[in-house]
């Protein structure tokens, strides 16, 4: 093997039809549209951002405090706050235009007609290459029951969404379960173009000096380097059980980091937290895996796909 | 880099940053967002206290990890530092009466603005209070600035025996008051403010995550249509009749009247 000049090896990926510049993007509700750390940073070193949940209905989101620093992460429970389809669309999706990188929509519901209803109007938005269906929400017709924690309930939404949309639709799942290979399966079979994992890890911390829950929502949601593990090996599983490619995310703070995600199957990472912290992450990540690839002697970033998962199922790129 | 650290009571730190950039742009009440080395998800983010030269200053409390690692940090320590972030305060026309009233380490927005009010003429008087004089920072350096500072504390430890807002009656109102500190001397100033119809300009502090405006962990509830605001529509079912704002990027100043305290 001989090491490749940087400019000679390919970093896009492919998620569906959609191609991406690169393998990084921006993780939901970490983000917004990019305009705030436009302020200090290059946003277009993103292949793409996600765009924070939109719901059907304006949520004004759970009380204070809704985050707190835990050992190397963040707890939190913002609870969707967020403007509603109808105001996303009147004042929101005007500025997509302006995004300096490609659109990832996302959508969170709590019945399967919301997430087709939000879904829908999503469609055809400017600079807008795929929908990312945020289906670690609770479901009001199963009794609250998370979607994401039920294989039938993930593909009823990835059915519906796929009914009513033409972009490539992304099925967010969680890591609190037991498996989530029956899951993935279930979203590949409903038709889902790609999954994404994982969404935040459930927890909580208890304020002991005034003995009570410290989150005012009682229960948040664990992100950052703490949960890394935790996201490598969902995604090592989920992609020994479906061949649609997978975005890897979870704790993902320097170039190492995504690679494991990449080496375990991961066709494009995402980061979120990592920004909070360091906002040049993106560029630093990017350049990382597309030297990996020239280490090796490999021509793109997606030969590295899954090379070093053995049961990886999904296509493999030389 | 770390240029200066300065044990200024127990458990209370100064420490300085060569930071030619902010030091230049700063306006009283803006943070930067600080990175240290170590397993730590998000920035610290630290109110500016001075900006002299090429350098700022921060003044805190030990409070938990990060604020411990900085308050221990060796001289040279290379630190990262966005900012300054955040909106500031309103200065009145010359000749007009601010009051400025800061409970504990609330006194950080003051040095910048004081001197502000000091340059633009702005008659100034300063209420310093704590619970008790080991937690009382800042008056000397605020002294030299030439500002007028009374002290006072609950248990009568320093200056009078009583809280900083027994200190606003002793005064003919002023033309514009500005709080910052604990939330309870904040809820109980923008009301007196408020229903005084005095105008009163609060810096808030909340539990920050990212520090930019992008994870909506910072909020305060606001007036519905308060410019501050998210500015979503309310919600058919929503029984909560106020909006969100993000102290980290909307604030951390707000119009007392703006506040909801209710929430
Ligand atoms: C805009 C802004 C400006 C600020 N300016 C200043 C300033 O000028 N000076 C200053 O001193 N501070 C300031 N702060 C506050 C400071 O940023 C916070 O206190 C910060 O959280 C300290 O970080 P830390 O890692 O040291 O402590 P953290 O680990 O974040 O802990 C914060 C506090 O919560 C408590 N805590 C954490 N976990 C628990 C638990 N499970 N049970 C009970 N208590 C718990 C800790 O004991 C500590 O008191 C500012 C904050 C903001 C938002
Ligand atoms: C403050 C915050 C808000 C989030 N909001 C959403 C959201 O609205 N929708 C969603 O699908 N994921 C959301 N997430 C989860 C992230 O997109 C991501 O899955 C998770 O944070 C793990 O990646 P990280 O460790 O790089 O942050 C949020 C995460 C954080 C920290
Ligand atoms: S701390 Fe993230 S929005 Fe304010």
């Amino acid at each position: 093997m001989t090491e490749l000049a940087r400019e000679r090896i390919d970093p896009t990926t492919r998620i569906g039809k959609s191609e991406l510049k690169n393998f990084v993007i921006a993780a939901s509700g970490c983000y917004n549209r990019g305009a705030e750390f436009g302020r200090v940073t290059d946003v277009s070193a993103y292949g793409a951002i996600t765009l924070k949940s939109v719901t059907l209905q304006p949520r004004l989101g759970n009380g204070m405090p809704r985050v707190l620093p835990a050992p190397a992460g963040l707890l939190n429970a913002i609870g969707l706050q967020g403007p509603g389809i109808e105001h996303f669309l009147a004042h929101d999706a005007p500025h997509l235009r302006e995004v300096q990188t490609a659109v990832i929509a996302s959508v969170a519901g709590f019945s399967v007609a919301e997430f087709a209803e939000v879904a829908a109007r999503m469609d055809g938005l400017p600079n807008v290459v795929a929908i990312e269906l945020d289906v670690s929400c609770p479901n009001v017709d199963r009794e609250g029951e998370c979607f994401a924690a039920n294989p039938e309930s993930t593909a009823d939404v990835v059915r519906a969404v796929k009914a009513r949309v033409r972009l490539p639709v992304i099925a967010k799942l969680t890591p609190n379960v037991t498996d989530v290979k029956p899951i993935a399966r279930a979203a590949e079979s409903a038709g889902a173009d790609a999954i994404s994992l994982i969404n935040a890890v459930r927890g909580m911390a208890i304020d002991v000096a005034r003995s009570q829950p410290w989150l005012a929502n009682v229960s948040g949601g664990l992100t950052g380097p703490a949960i890394r593990p935790i996201a490598v090996l969902a995604v090592w599983e989920a992609a020994q059980a479906v061949r649609i490619p997978i975005i890897g995310m979870g704790g993902i703070e320097t170039g190492r980091d995504a690679l494991e995600f990449v080496l375990a199957g991961a066709s494009a990472v995402a980061i979120g937290t990592a920004n909070f912290r360091n906002p040049d992450v993106a560029a630093l990540v990017a350049d990382a895996l597309v030297d990996a690839a020239a280490e090796r002697g490999l021509t793109s970033v997606r030969a590295l796909v899954g090379s070093a998962n053995p049961s990886f199922a999904g296509e493999r790129s030389h | 880099m770390i240029t200066r650290r300065e044990c200024v009571a127990p458990g209370f730190w100064c420490v300085g940053f060569r930071a030619p950039r902010i030091a230049g742009a700063v306006r009283a009440a803006q943070y930067v967002a600080i990175d240290q080395p170590g397993r730590f998800a998000v920035r610290l983010p630290l109110g500016i206290w001075t900006a002299e030269g090429d350098e700022i200053t921060v003044l805190f409390r030990e409070w938990g990890e990060r604020t411990a690692q900085l308050a221990h940090s060796d001289i040279g320590t290379a630190v990262d530092l966005i900012g300054p972030l955040g909106n500031d305060f309103t200065i009145p026309a010359r000749g007009a009466r601010a009051t400025i009233v800061a409970g504990g380490l609330g006194v950080v927005p003051f040095w910048l603005l004081g001197k502000r009010l000091l340059a633009a003429d702005v008659q100034t008087r300063v209420v310093l209070g704590a619970r008790t004089a080991a937690l009382l920072v800042g008056a000397a350096e605020l002294r030299a600035l030439g500002l007028n500072v009374e002290l006072c504390t609950d248990d009568g430890t320093a200056g009078t025996r009583g809280s900083v807002l027994d200190a606003l009656d002793s005064e003919p109102p002023a033309d514009i008051v500005y709080g910052c500190g604990p939330p309870n001397m904040l809820r109980a100033l923008s009301k007196r403010c408020v229903a005084a119809n005095m105008p009163c300009e609060i810096s808030m502090e909340e539990t920050f995550g990212c520090s930019m405006g992008t994870c909506w962990g910072c909020v305060v509830p606001v007036r519905r249509g308060a410019k501050q605001g998210s500015g979503y529509p309310k919600a058919h079912a929503e029984s909560r009749d106020f909006d969100y704002s993000r102290v980290c990027f909307d604030g951390t100043v707000y119009a007392a009247a703006d506040l909801v305290w209710s929430a």
